[in-house]
């Protein structure tokens, strides 16, 4: 059977939303080989060696670029394409827009002296008026430049609380390119409806020296408009405590202290403004499609993906998940389809930390497949949220990698304070048609909450002094100092001064604790060849929700999704566990003897095993029916590793040659140890440009 | 926005690098205190917001040790009086009374008790330092008793965890507690959006600890057993204080008088001390003569 290619529409106009679908059928015959074919790894000579056999591929849908991911990296891309004059595909394995953004903070971390570090420093408003407050930074702190910035995030002294060389291992030429495009890329954000609010500090790795991150906000009003700068209150999150909406799976956060007490930020208020402004634009998108492949043609260069229908369904209902916009969506529900890039791919799939078996290649302890990414309800669970598809597909078509082990610089993952949720990362709640998925909120008990509670893995014993169970280090930032992991505050920091790295600083800075490397660890339960570590959780009994004020109720828990549980003895309570949680492989053998173990330590006030004191903060005995146990998660956030990128955010082949057709950014990109919005967003906009670009990227004759 | 609640005291902080502390850069001018210095929110200082003066002072007279000359609890207790104390005190002691009394020749210091009192529960214009530990207090009062040509003695950790154990709050001579019905519903509910969007982040929309925000690390209660168990025994004033000069961290004093206090009524209707028919005013007298305490004194040793 074969179908007419429908090709996307190049008018700007929003008429052309609609496919033109007139092109008749075409064979492309061009010794297109299907990338699964081509030899992986295969270095400079697979694109001369490309397959002999040339298979016709018969396309049903061609763009000039095609957009593979629809978040933080994908939507910028997809708009500056756009306004370049590209006809725009945008593919997705999600029934939604915004990608992982849409569960941030919003925070922007740009710099170079960008236009709002320009606007603070001279003490202006925003041109709209909506922010209320002065700057929050000194003029002195955002006078940057883009020799600075670059300079910062490639600084080979700065080392983190755990001496770990923290910029030293980023790519020069990537964050040249990076840093370069800083400035115009925080003015194409607010072209396209991104207001931000007041510069305050940097976000994670964008530099110690200046304050250059600010967060995107709407203010709060009668009814939700973009353009406007509008958000309802429904829309927002605000209000009702206990309530998401299907525009923000995350409830927006006051911007009280950086905008004004009618202000809202966070990742919904960022994600839906690029998403509308690109959908305005005549960006189309193609939701619940996962790219499986890449395709080249004979002579190497990337002409297309071959993808997947990947729809998600409300568990209850059985009804398909929709986005929340749809105008500019292509329904196409064939299980596989090809689709042709006249001029690029470009890859903002996300990262691999949702795929144990691509990020236990880095770690091997997180092989553990209970352990979620980060948005994991949001993105759709395993096998499709961060699961390093996009650097996968590279590799099998001979793309290099870059940065791997940055990932053990802090900021990949961690153990939450969020309990009783396997989604442990974020908070969401009824309201967003992804919740089902979570079947619970979980309640946040911070560091401080853990007095109330003993953690044992998943034969039930023990690991780790659970008052330091949950801290991490810090990445070293602006404005520096302790707090900040750097030894000099942001006045005081050399660039590249020897000193920062010195034993004396490596002293002071110090700070590591290893409540998630025990977690992770080897214990009885763990058998070959896997050596899972399993489950842990949280016993604690009604006295600890008494004093801790834990909400043991809907939405925060629920009873039926394996991580929350109720007994009236503590072994009821194990053999819930064993019998509630598919990730609990065996019995809490040792449950009942170390809860009676912890309340002979609570009555000798000592507990030699792990170190916990009194004077740290109370111990409690557990001796109050009902028993509760409650899912303590260890989340792999963000992950660092990937795609191998130049400047222009070409895709580098083993030789160190742009495989022709095929840009990439964020986190399917290695070489750049960036947390957050401010690495994607720039990668988007370069993407754009330069597979827009005659001399990077000629269209193919 | 910012400048009509500024409080006179730069929040207490980091006190910087043993090459250029940080207290020189701070001065005493306090519009430095929201400028590029302060610090931002980060998990590290959230999770140990209330001491992080005391833990950094505690690194860097480590790192004194190694960087510099020997060193001992004078320089510690000279890095603690720089970062929390110089802004008001001076560094030579001075102060700037009447509002913040001079500490050199003032007699009152032979009493160690009193010392500890006021650092631990604060007193008026002074904010608490509940987190101070005895090491911390104990540096600390021997430094201002031995510095200026004090000659007061010093004071030992030791001593320093007898008398804190022991000292009395000076709230025990106010006459209204929180469970009087201090404030009103208006006040706390009109304070709800303004708390979740400067307090929230770090301290958590249920005042548990837990950031709203993932980018956060847990930061102190504002409500249930663990606050009650830092502040019990201190007064409204001081938790008020505390807050406008030191809050929201990367940027104190940012908000109005009133609004710091409308925040305060909110936090308490938050714990469950019930309203009234008059709110909480900006009044620092009439804020000290409202304990802070558990609900049912007569349980309460």
């Amino acid at each position: 059977m074969t179908r007419k290619p429908k090709t996307i529409g190049t008018r700007k106009d929003k008429d052309d939303i609609e496919l033109s679908g007139l092109s008749r059928r075409e064979f492309f015959a061009s010794g297109a080989a299907v990338g699964a074919g081509v030899a992986a790894f295969g270095g400079p000579a697979a694109a001369q060696d490309a397959p002999q056999d040339a298979a016709e591929i018969e396309w049903d849908y061609e763009a000039d670029i095609v957009v593979l991911g629809a978040g933080c990296t994908g939507l910028p891309a997809a708009i500056r394409a756009r306004d370049l004059g590209a006809s725009v595909l945008v593919i997705d394995q999600n029934f939604d827009a915004g990608g992982r953004m849409l569960h941030s903070g919003a925070w922007v971390s740009l710099g170079g002296g960008d236009a709002i570090q320009q606007r603070d420093a001279a003490g202006d408003p925003d041109a709209e008026g909506f922010i209320e407050v002065d700057p929050l930074v000194s003029p002195e702190a955002l006078d940057d430049s883009v020799d600075l910035l670059f300079r910062d995030v490639t600084d080979w002294s700065v080392l983190d609380e755990q001496g770990y060389g923290y910029y030293r291992f980023n790519n020069p030429d990537q964050h040249r390119g990076w840093a370069e495009n800083c400035p115009p890329t925080r003015e194409f954000l607010m072209e396209n409806y991104c207001r931000f609010a007041r510069i305050d500090g940097t976000h994670f790795g964008g530099g110690v020296s200046r304050a250059r991150a600010s967060s995107v906000f709407l203010t709060l009003g009668d009814e939700t408009d973009i353009e406007a700068g509008t958000i309802s209150q429904e829309d927002a999150g605000v209000a009702d405590p206990e309530r998401s909406s299907a525009m923000c799976p995350r409830q927006l956060s006051v911007s009280a202290d950086r905008v004004s007490v009618n202000a809202v930020h966070g990742g919904g208020a960022m994600a839906r403004c690029l998403e509308y402004s690109a959908r305005q634009k005549g960006v189309q998108f193609m939701f619940n499609r996962h790219m499986d492949e890449m395709i080249q043609d004979a002579s190497g260069r990337v002409i297309g993906v071959r993808a997947s229908y990947t729809p998600r369904e409300d568990p209850e209902s059985g009804e398909r998940l929709e986005s929340f916009w749809s105008n500019g969506n292509v329904d196409e529900r064939a299980e596989t389809i090809t689709i042709k890039a006249n001029r690029a791919v470009i890859v903002g799939t996300g990262g691999h930390a949702g795929n144990p078996m691509f990020r236990s290649q880095f770690h091997p302890r997180m092989n553990e497949p209970y352990y979620p990414t980060s948005g994991w309800a949001l993105l759709g669970g395993e096998g499709r949220a961060a699961d390093g598809s996009g650097i996968m597909a590279g590799m099998k078509i001979g793309a290099s990698l870059d940065g791997l082990h940055q990932n053990f610089g802090r900021r990949t993952y961690h153990i939450q304070t969020r309990l009783g949720t396997r989604d442990a990362y974020t908070d969401m709640y009824p309201g967003h048609p992804t919740f089902p998925f979570r079947g619970s909120a979980g309640f946040n008990i911070g560091g401080a909450g853990f007095e109330h509670l003993i953690a044992v893995n998943q034969v039930g014993q023990r690991f780790f002094n659970e008052m330091a169970l949950p801290d991490e280090a810090v990445e070293p930032r602006y404005p520096g100092g302790q707090e900040f992991g750097v030894p000099n505050s942001w006045d005081e920091h050399n660039v590249g001064d020897w000193r920062n790295c010195s034993i004396d600083w490596v002293r002071e800075m110090y700070h590591y604790t290893h409540g998630v490397d025990a977690a992770l660890q080897i214990n009885e339960g763990s058998e070959a060849p896997e050596y899972y570590s399993g489950p842990i959780w949280a016993i604690f009994d009604s006295a600890a929700v008494e004093r801790g004020d834990f909400p043991i109720r809907e939405p925060f828990i629920s009873t039926t999704n394996g991580q929350f549980f109720e007994a009236d003895t503590i072994e009821e309570l194990a053999r819930k566990i064993e019998q509630g949680n598919e990730f609990q492989r065996m019995p809490l053998s040792h449950l009942a003897e170390t809860v009676e173990q912890w309340n002979r330590q609570v009555d000798e006030g000592e507990d030699p095993e792990f170190e916990r004191h009194e004077d740290e903060a109370p111990m409690h005995r557990i001796d109050e029916p009902p028993y509760y146990a409650a899912s303590i998660m260890v989340i792999w956030h963000d992950s660092y590793g990937g795609l191998r990128l130049n400047r222009f955010c070409q895709v580098l082949d083993m030789a160190g040659q742009p495989i022709p057709g095929l840009f990439a950014g964020g986190e399917a990109s290695g070489g750049g140890q960036m947390h957050g919005l401010g690495r994607a967003t720039v990668h988007g906009y370069i993407a754009g440009t330069e597979a827009m670009s005659d001399e990077r990227n000629p269209a193919p004759t | 926005m910012r400048d009509s609640g500024a409080g006179p005291l730069p929040a207490p902080r980091d006190v910087g690098t043993p090459q250029n502390p940080a207290a020189d850069r701070l001065g005493r001018d306090p519009s430095h205190a929201p400028d590029g210095t302060a610090p931002n929110r980060t998990r590290q200082q959230a999770r140990d917001k209330m001491t992080i003066a005391a833990r950094a002072a505690s690194v860097l007279a480590a790192a004194l040790c190694i960087v510099t000359a020997p060193a001992g609890a004078q320089d510690e207790g000279a890095e603690i009086y720089e970062a929390n104390c110089a802004p008001c005190h001076q560094s030579d002691g001075v102060g700037e009374p009447p509002a913040f009394p001079e500490l050199a020749g003032n007699e009152g210091l032979a009493d160690a008790a009193l010392i500890i009192q006021r650092v631990h529960y604060g007193l008026e214009a002074m904010p608490a330092f509940p987190d101070f530990g005895a090491e911390e207090i104990a540096a600390v009062a021997s430094y201002i008793r031995s510095s200026w040509e004090n000659d007061f003695g010093t004071l030992s950790e030791d001593e320093a965890e007898e008398l804190l154990a022991s000292v009395e709050p000076p709230g025990g001579g106010a006459s209204q507690s929180i469970w009087d019905g201090v404030y009103t519903e208006e006040q706390a509910s009109g304070a709800r959006l303004i708390y979740q969007g400067a307090c929230a982040a770090c301290h958590g929309t249920r005042m548990n600890g837990a950031p709203d925000s993932a980018d956060m690390s847990p930061a102190p209660p504002l409500a249930g057993t663990a606050f009650m168990r830092h502040w019990q025994g201190s007064t409204v004033g001081s938790l008020y204080e505390f807050t406008r000069v030191s809050m929201p961290i990367s940027n104190p004093g940012q908000f109005s008088d009133q609004q710091y206090i409308d925040i305060i009524a909110y936090m308490l209707s938050y714990h469950g001390a019930p309203a009234g028919d008059e709110p909480l005013e900006p009044d620092l007298e009439a804020l000290n003569d409202i304990r802070i305490e558990p609900e049912e004194t007569d349980d309460q040793e």
